[in-house]
């Protein structure tokens, strides 16, 4: 059997290997110039002992000849990325690239980059994912990846402990990471009285604008000492670990407020849970999921459940869920419906667009719960449209539909001053007729004490 | 036997990045000295309090690499 072989669209800027499909299987090719590297970090124990903490991705030798080595890492269902973690996602990845980098600095080895894409969520928790990252330490250099780290990591979180969540998302029109000079500029006067963010970031921007030019590196050999470099990737880790996200938004204490009864709020959970069983449904994406309340009422059923949500704080609310529950199979991201994060890279390809990557996974079934109102009356979209959005992803939808009569309808048509009449077609026989297009609905019911109805969907023409 | 490093092929760490860090560690290592110092005084008087977060410590957690290694020589 020949398979085809294709490069991975991410994989070409590290000489040191690329990623590729053999198959559907995703393996990776070493170049014989990373060789001496392998053999070190394979041979010492240093890969097996990353391994067994689940910090690195496992993977298998499974071809070698002199002008490659081809290994195949575990399988991770759904690659995410930086811009679509919440803010304790992007700390914990942080604090474990420095965590790998002082054990490799123990080992005599170093992280050669730092960038935020070496590491994805997988079962519960950050793991790193660019295998070939480690490289032998050199007595007395410093770290070279110390500006990506802060461009990566330091930058978008201080941003976002000073101005909110909103600032996470400048990652995604920075593949390389925010430029220092941008963070120093939108960092308000009092970060300077930090040292540590005075050093590492308004001192390093001026440096770098300082020796900008200097092309030749004029055989200049720059030194700092193990210990120094420890002391800073320490003083790192702590300024980092205590560092907090200030933002409330209006979701945040969103369950708190609604109108639902505790009667209509168990019947949907009851609801919910009966027709996963019935679709035997073992991965789900749940769309405006909040902070993953009612996919984690069917949690034990799942292989994975993706929640996404537009709101920063109920992402980040359900990742501290997540740790504190240690719940493998529950993967939380931001995502705003109405602007999904695109292809970003080179041919937009680099790092896939958000929906592209969710088809590809496929989970077995899509909630929209307490979304389609949202998506209809405030982003304007119609109903066939949501539909064929909805289609995208699985075979089953379970949907929300409330009913004008509903408090947060309501509010939202009253919102609509004088163009209230242009938002007619918003009620339940439109809704039904337009998502029949693309979907057969097999069930639906009523929610007790509420003027919200939830179907069951099954796509048409699978 | 020694090799040479491959990471100047690929790309630039940025001469004042790595210049810079000189300065950082130097703040750093009096930071820690001073917390630490800090919590000794705050220990001797009973102040500490202990923290209630869950991330990992910068070391891995039962670090039998040491063990591994010692026996390995």
């Amino acid at each position: 059997m020949t398979a085809q072989k294709t490069k991975h669209q991410a994989s070409f800027r590290d000489p040191s290997g690329y990623m590729f499909y053999d198959g559907n299987v995703l393996k990776r090719a070493i170049n014989p110039i990373y060789f001496p590297q392998y053999e070190a970090l394979t041979e010492s124990g240093f890969f097996q002992t990353l391994f067994d903490r689940g910090l690195l991705i496992a993977h298998t030798e499974t071809a070698r000849s002199a002008e490659r080595i081809e290994i195949t890492p575990q399988v991770i269902p759904f690659i995410s990325h930086p811009y679509e973690w919440s803010f304790d996602q992007l700390k914990h990845a942080a604090l474990l690239t420095l965590q790998l980098q002082k054990h490799a600095l123990t080992k005599g080895f170093i992280l050669k980059d730092a960038s935020a894409y070496n590491i994805t969520f997988h079962q519960g928790r950050p793991v790193f994912i660019d295998t070939l990252s480690f490289d032998f330490y050199e007595e007395n250099t410093p770290w070279r990846a110390y500006k990506q780290f802060v461009m990566h990591f330091l930058s978008p979180l201080v941003l976002a402990h000073y101005h909110g969540g909103e600032m996470l998302k400048l990652s995604q029109n920075q593949i390389d990471g925010i430029p220092v000079a941008l963070t120093a500029s939108l960092l308000p006067f009092k970060s300077r009285w930090s040292s540590t963010l005075y050093t590492n970031i308004h001192l390093l921007a001026k440096l770098e604008a300082k020796h900008n030019d200097e092309y030749r590196e004029s055989g200049r050999v720059i030194t700092l000492s193990k210990k120094a470099q420890l002391n800073m990737i320490e003083a790192l880790f702590e300024y980092i670990k205590d560092l907090k996200m200030h933002q409330e938004t209006e979701w945040g204490d969103y369950y708190d407020k609604t109108n639902y009864t505790a009667e209509s709020f168990n019947f949907k959970k009851q609801q919910l849970s009966e027709w996963v069983q019935r679709t035997k449904a073992k991965t789900l994406v749940d769309l405006g999921g909040n902070d993953g309340t009612f996919a984690r009422c069917i949690l034990p059923e799942m292989d994975l459940a993706i929640v996404a949500d537009i709101d920063p704080n109920a992402v980040a609310q359900n990742y501290r869920q997540v740790r504190s529950n240690n719940e493998k199979n529950m993967l939380p991201l931001r995502l705003d419906v109405l602007q999904p994060s695109p292809g970003i890279g080179l041919n937009n390809q680099e790092r896939g667009a958000m929906i592209d990557r969710l088809s590809d996974f496929g989970p077995d079934i899509t909630l929209a719960l307490a979304l389609i109102h949202h998506v209809t009356l405030s982003g304007n979209v119609p109903f066939v449209s949501s539909a064929a959005f909805f289609a995208r992803f699985s075979k089953y939808l379970v949907i929300e539909f409330p009913k004008r009569n509903d408090s947060w309808v309501h509010s939202l048509l009253v919102r609509k001053r004088e163009f209230i009449n242009h938002f007619d077609h918003y009620h339940q026989e439109a809704f039904e007729n337009d998502f029949s297009t693309l979907f057969t609905i097999e069930d639906q019911i009523e929610i007790p004490q509420s003027a919200r109805i939830l179907y069951l969907m099954k796509r048409k023409n699978n | 036997m020694r090799y040479i490093s491959m990471m100047f092929l690929y790309f630039d760490p940025g001469l004042g990045a790595m210049l810079v860090q000189a300065i950082v560690a130097a703040a750093a290592g009096i930071l820690l000295f001073s917390k630490n110092v800090m919590y000794q005084v705050k220990s001797f008087f009973g102040l500490t309090k202990t923290k209630d977060d869950s991330y990992d410590s910068i070391d891995l957690e039962d670090d039998d690499t040491q063990k591994h290694d010692s026996t390995k020589n």
